[in-house]
């Protein structure tokens, strides 16, 4: 008896999983966009160069495109059963990396000192995340969105 | 009618911690004078989602869904003790920090939102997924103790 959500219909377990990748993949989006606005407003970043502006997003995601429509699938998919400690145990430990690196890649974006090299930088990370969420679709991307995530929260916070 | 005690208690429990959060953008309101303040209290709420998605993507066979009656006659004394326990802790623990630091909490109200978040978060979490009563007892200590420092134990 579950009060608040109705019982779901019988789903497979790696069909969750599939949600709860999305989920962090949308927030990590927005985290992105968050800190574009904070940096932007905060530091008062002069647009030096208005044409750049429009162009710097294709700089990545032309490439991205491409990668994506030649590529297969490099991962099989979510599992189904459960992961062992010795896996959970190192997707933690990767985790923990990547978010003190994007500790270190959000005090290099704050650094930046023009809108445009900063909306370029984005977009390449931007990228990066869906070219995980198409592509890697696996414990191993959602550890890498995790870390992307929570660096850009700890330096929001401890650092900022 | 046992449903309805339970999403009471859930409700208060939120309730109390959204009272905490409003109460402690209220007591830091003087120091939120850039927008650099605004943008921390919003990432220190945001803080525990990400991991929260993380652990349930890892431990999703772990899985709890019947909260039958025997199940809750047999773990409502141990979380009955947690959550008595988990206050108390939860008091004298912060009030012993704040005591060898000689600082108070409300001067670091980032720590405060990051407190409520985290725990409210895997509340609600365990409320809505897991159902381990023991769990929740900790939880609403936790909660609990932190609404009693910030209201009744600041100067």
């Amino acid at each position: 008896m579950n009060p608040i959500v109705q019982p779901p219909k019988p789903r497979t377990n790696s069909n969750k999983r599939e949600l709860l990748f999305t989920f962090q993949s949308i927030i990590v989006v927005a985290l992105l966009a968050f800190t574009v606005i904070a940096f932007f407003l905060y530091k008062d970043l002069p647009i030096i160069n208005g044409i750049k502006v429009i162009f710097a997003p294709f700089l990545s995601v032309v490439p991205l495109l491409f990668v994506l429509s030649i590529l297969r699938d490099l991962r099989k998919g979510f599992k189904e059963g459960n992961y062992s400690k010795h896996e959970i145990i190192k997707f933690c430990l990767i985790t923990v990396g990547i978010t003190a690196a994007f500790t270190g890649v959000t005090y290099l974006l704050s650094e930046i000192k023009a809108l445009e090299i900063l909306l370029a930088a984005i977009m390449a990370i931007l990228s990066t995340v869906f070219f995980l969420r198409s592509k890697i679709k696996d414990i191993l991307g959602m550890s890498i969105i995790t870390g992307i995530a929570e660096g850009i929260i700890v330096y929001m916070i401890f650092l900022f | 009618m046992q449903l309805k005690k339970l999403n009471t208690a859930f409700i208060i429990t939120t309730g109390v911690s959204v009272v905490v959060f409003i109460y402690l953008v209220f007591l830091g309101y003087d120091e939120i004078k850039t927008l650099k303040d605004v943008i921390k209290i919003i990432a220190s709420i945001l803080f525990p989602i990400p991991m929260l998605f993380f652990v349930r993507f890892v431990l999703i066979e772990h899985f709890l869904p019947l909260n039958t009656d025997a199940y809750k006659l047999k773990h409502q004394k141990p979380a009955t003790l947690l959550l008595l326990l988990t206050v108390v802790i939860g008091v004298v623990s912060m009030q012993l920090i704040e005591w060898l630091t000689g600082q108070k909490l409300e001067n670091h109200l980032i720590f405060a939102h990051l407190i409520n978040s985290t725990t409210l978060s895997s509340y609600v979490l365990n409320y809505i997924l897991y159902n381990n009563l023991r769990v929740n007892g900790i939880l609403s200590g936790v909660l609990l103790s932190l609404a009693i420092h910030v209201f009744f134990l600041t100067a």
